[in-house]
């Protein structure tokens, strides 16, 4: 029980303080800026954003012509007579004499050709949206219905898109038919209703539209009836902007939590809490506790908000976590504040890309379950997850998370906070704490099996990369990136040791070390293996990534051979040998992926 | 008012230079920049890639089967006429399910609708949700639809009022988006981004000096406040060009030619000097990092978002200047920032001096 009340304890400290560091001076400047913001959104939004103003120059010889695209800012219109605008053709990108498009056969002119072609389209529909007789005006009207389909990874093999077979014959259905209503072949709909709509989708720009649709789904009496020139390809880029709308503030809120972690470190403030009768574990809960509420308060705001199902925040929870886990331990690892942006950063767009490149795909490929931004889009859309797939888009959150998380606590103490050392070193120092130096061989085996997420993580991320490369890069690139993740995971334990205590390795210790690690990750693999991932491992990819499914004896003597190579050159070698050691080992690891998974060298 | 000694300007940034360098971690926002790059080009040659499938060449030879369903139309005609698509008839429902297992691509159901008749023609497409695929088949059958659009419109032209002023255009060959993007867009971006980290690089190296009480050694030696606050400043300035021009350099290499480098560089020194400034005053103002860092990147947002709603905004003068259209506007835009840039650089002096003038006086 005083565990919780620890908690709740340093978690109200933890908000008293922020909230005094915050009120000072920022809470009205705060108030100013939000306001500043809603205005010049809305000038924004008034004034559109002139960032490709002028780009091309446009020579028309007809002041008809030219009025017609005066208000596209992106040209610079010129008008003259068409004597002077065929000797100058090479002045503009694009000349228009009498009624005819000219463009320079420059990228350039094409791409003004371009802009053109759409300002045209638009202004041609403008002219036929004012007809009495609409139907004479827009003939054809389009009924758009989509239909759901979900590949199976197995389908996409070698992570290409799946074309439909081009058999000769006729193709005949291989599941139940079931009875599609014959449509009806008049439009419900009465012309007022549908000039009104075309007015304004001609007024609005469809691609900015289409966003805020995601958020706030807009009534149209068209319903699915487009034009032809409506019919604008359905790009699977919603994830965008959920990206913006629930990442961001996530992203923004952990900030804090890490300038927290990091103002206990400068000039050693966080001594009082250290010297307090309470388990770490309880101080790392009880400052987390606040910003955990905080951020699951602003996405159940975002989510009522945009009137979403509640069931979103729950994919949200582990992003929260990892958000937090990967904060505490920034901020912990940072020597100066210069080094803690920088880091954040970093950490922050990969994160965000990790999360974000996946969801593109989602109703594509099973691929886009990794993320769980995936559900939200799902939810959003209101297709149904299951509970297995919500375990396989967030075990490798929860997993890092929990990591992470019981690397701050051993390491939570003075001698680490208020070192002085540098980043890698701190690393370093870091991993050797949670290495008991009584247990090292027990302590290798579990270092291993817990640098399992990360390595799976690292991979994910390289897979998420490569995945639309052409297909053979794709793939060679994956397997190099693949193993040499793995060599360094596998090699961070041993490397530690070894700067810590080089006498240690005597010949006998080295192997037995080396055997340790080639189990723990062996082990770690098959558990990680078994829970999530077994919808990856049967497509080829997942072959490279999670090679040793098979037989066991194998990928053991792979890991024991790679990890042997790395620890003997730094024995050799000294520090020094570090990476011609994970070289070696991630050649041998290529090789043999190469002679397993493609049979190439045979 | 206090003398700002040159030489001790450049002692504070040649002092903070070596703790960039001994860091190291400067090394990850480069990596960073090169990041946003590789994965926002990467994400427009997707959608290049879906807007014109011509441009990606695995797609262009390749035919996509469509079903065919309901009556006879001349849109069967035009269908068939496609290089692209290769036409199955078949019922609804059978049409459906194939394109449910993916095994045809879409489906196109036709009412018998007379061409000059008074209703309109009302024809329905099942595609795939939010699929790639369906998205190349929809922009093939778009240029069908068009097509079969313009001649239903000249069979019943009888019946309009208005004719549109005519204007000829040549069908396009190839993409023209990317141009588009990259001078419109990714250009722009990327040289202003070393700007935008190094505003928040001085917040953290000015509040770090307070967080961390390293003022005080600051007095023991010749070197006044604000000559401090300026050495810091000019290195966050000068990163900006080093940074900046090494994107030109890489996006040159990448046969991406940037007209005008040197002027760019003046326009986003300046820019980012700029934010710079703005971001010393907010670390002068609360003197702690966390405050410092939120109240200036929500000002950074309503700055950027205000000076892009801007016409001649800098960004959209990197841009011209890269196509080569910038006028003499860019000249008073330039000014303009300058004097900005000086005043504030006047008020940050006073407002340095009147800090460092009450340290020395505790």
């Amino acid at each position: 029980m005083s565990a919780y009340r620890d908690i709740a304890t340093i978690a109200r400290w933890e908000v008293k303080k922020s909230f005094s560091v915050m009120s000072r001076n920022v809470l009205p400047v705060a108030i100013i800026l939000f306001v500043l913001l809603i205005l010049v959104t809305g000038f924004a939004a008034e004034s559109g954003l002139h960032i490709q103003d002028g780009m091309y120059r446009m020579g028309v010889d007809d002041p008809k012509v030219a009025a017609l695209f005066a208000p596209d800012t992106r040209f610079t219109v010129f008008q003259a007579n068409d004597i002077t605008l065929t000797g100058n053709q090479d002045a503009y990108d694009l000349v228009i004499i009498q009624g005819a498009v000219h463009a320079n056969p420059t990228e350039k002119g094409l791409s003004a050709q371009n802009a053109l072609e759409r300002d045209y389209t638009q202004y041609k529909n403008g002219v036929y949206t004012g007809e009495s007789d609409l139907f004479a005006a827009y003939p054809l009207w389009i009924d758009t219905q989509s239909v759901e389909s979900e590949l199976n990874f197995s389908a996409t093999q070698n992570g290409q898109y799946v074309a439909a077979a081009p058999g000769t014959g006729t193709p005949v259905p291989q599941g139940i038919v079931q009875n599609v209503a014959t449509p009806s072949p008049t439009l419900d709909v009465t012309q007022d209703e549908l000039r009104q709509e075309l007015a304004v989708s001609s007024q609005e720009n469809s691609q900015v539209s289409r966003y805020t649709d995601v958020i706030s789904p807009g009534q149209s009496v068209m319903g699915s009836f487009v034009t032809p020139d409506q019919l604008s390809p359905p790009l699977p880029f919603d994830s965008i902007i959920l990206v913006f709308v629930f990442i961001f503030p996530l992203y923004f809120t952990s900030q804090f939590f890490m300038m927290s972690i990091m103002n206990e470190r400068t000039g050693r403030q966080g001594e009082a809490l250290l010297s307090l009768p309470v388990k770490t574990s309880s101080i790392i809960i009880g400052k987390m506790l606040p910003y955990f509420l905080g951020m699951l308060g602003i996405c159940a705001v975002i989510t009522f908000y945009i009137k979403a199902s509640p069931l979103i925040l729950l994919p949200l929870i582990p992003i929260i976590i990892f958000f937090l886990a990967n904060a505490l331990i920034i901020g912990m690892l940072s020597r100066s504040f210069k080094e803690l942006s920088f880091i954040s950063i970093f950490f922050s767009t990969v994160a965000t890309s990790y999360l974000f490149f996946p969801s593109i795909f989602a109703n594509v490929h099973v691929i886009s379950l990794v993320s769980p931004l995936t559900l939200i889009v799902l939810t959003i859309q209101g297709t149904t997850w299951t509970i297995s797939d919500y375990f396989y888009a967030t075990t490798l959150f929860f997993l890092t998370a929990i990591v992470l998380f019981y690397i701050a606590a051993k390491n939570f103490n003075e001698e680490r906070l208020f070192s002085e050392k540098k980043f890698l070193p701190r690393v370093r120092e870091f991993l050797s704490s949670i290495l008991p130096e009584q247990h090292p061989f027990a302590a290798l085996f579990l270092l291993a099996i817990f640098s399992i997420p990360f390595v799976f993580m690292g991979q994910m991320m390289g897979l998420v990369v490569f995945f639309n490369l052409p297909m053979p890069y794709s793939l060679i690139l994956l397997l190099i990136i693949a193993a040499l993740i793995e060599e360094m995971a596998k090699a961070i334990g041993i490397y530690t040791l070894f700067v810590r205590d080089p006498s240690f390795f005597s010949w006998k210790n080295l192997v037995l070390a080396c055997a340790a690690t080639a189990i723990g990750f062996l082990v770690g693999e098959k558990l990680l293996l078994l829970a999530t991932l077994s919808q990856i491992s049967l497509s080829i990819f997942g072959s490279i990534l999670f090679l040793s499914l098979g037989v066991l004896w194998l990928p053991l003597l792979l890991h024991f051979a790679c990890v042997l190579i790395v620890a003997s050159s730094l024995k050799a070698l000294g520090k020094k040998g570090l990476w011609p050691g994970l070289i070696a080992a991630t050649v041998l690891h290529c090789c043999y992926n190469l002679y397993f998974v493609l049979g190439w060298i045979r | 008012m206090d003398t700002v000694k040159t030489r001790h300007v450049a002692v504070v940034a040649k002092k903070e230079f070596r703790g960039l360098y001994s860091e190291k971690t400067i090394l990850l926002a480069v990596l960073l920049q090169v990041f946003i790059a590789l994965f926002s080009s990467f994400l427009m040659v997707g959608l290049t890639a879906m807007y014109d499938p011509a441009s990606l060449s695995g797609y262009s030879h390749f035919r996509y089967t469509i079903a065919y369903t309901g009556n006879e139309s001349p849109l069967l005609g035009y269908l068939e006429n496609s290089p692209d698509l290769r036409v199955r008839r078949m019922d609804l429902s059978t049409a459906v399910e194939l394109l449910k297992e993916r095994r045809i691509s879409a489906v196109v159901y036709s009412p018998g609708t007379l061409p000059d008749a008074q209703d309109p023609v009302k024809i329905t497409l099942y595609t795939l949700a939010n699929d790639l695929q369906g998205a190349v088949v929809d922009v093939r059958l778009k240029n069908i639809f068009l097509q079969y659009e313009q001649d239903l419109r000249t069979v019943r032209t009888s019946r309009l009022n208005i004719t549109p002023v005519p204007v000829q255009i040549p069908a396009s060959a190839g993409s023209g988006d990317f141009f588009g993007f990259v001078y419109g867009l990714l250009v722009p971006l990327l040289i202003f981004l070393p700007g935008i980290l190094s505003s928040a690089l001085v917040i953290d190296l000015i509040t770090e000096e307070f967080q961390h009480g390293t003022l005080e050694t600051l007095i023991s030696t010749p070197v006044t406040f604000a000559e401090m606050v300026w050495g810091k400043v000019l290195t966050c300035t000068i990163l900006v060009p080093l940074q900046a021009g090494a994107w030109i350099l890489l996006l040159t290499a990448n046969r991406i030619t940037i007209d005008n480098p040197v002027l760019i560089l003046v326009h986003v020194t300046l820019g980012s000097l700029l934010l710079i400034l703005i971001g010393t005053m907010c670390a002068l103002y609360y003197r702690e990092r966390t405050a410092a860092q939120f109240v200036f990147s929500t000002a950074l947002v309503i700055i950027l978002l205000l000076v892009l709603a801007l016409p001649f905004n800098p960004l959209n003068l990197v841009t011209r200047l890269a196509v080569g259209t910038a006028g003499v506007e860019q000249w008073i835009v330039l000014g303009m920032v300058w004097v900005a840039v000086l005043i504030l650089g006047y008020i940050l002096q006073k407002y340095a001096g009147q800090i460092g003038g009450m340290r020395a006086e505790k």
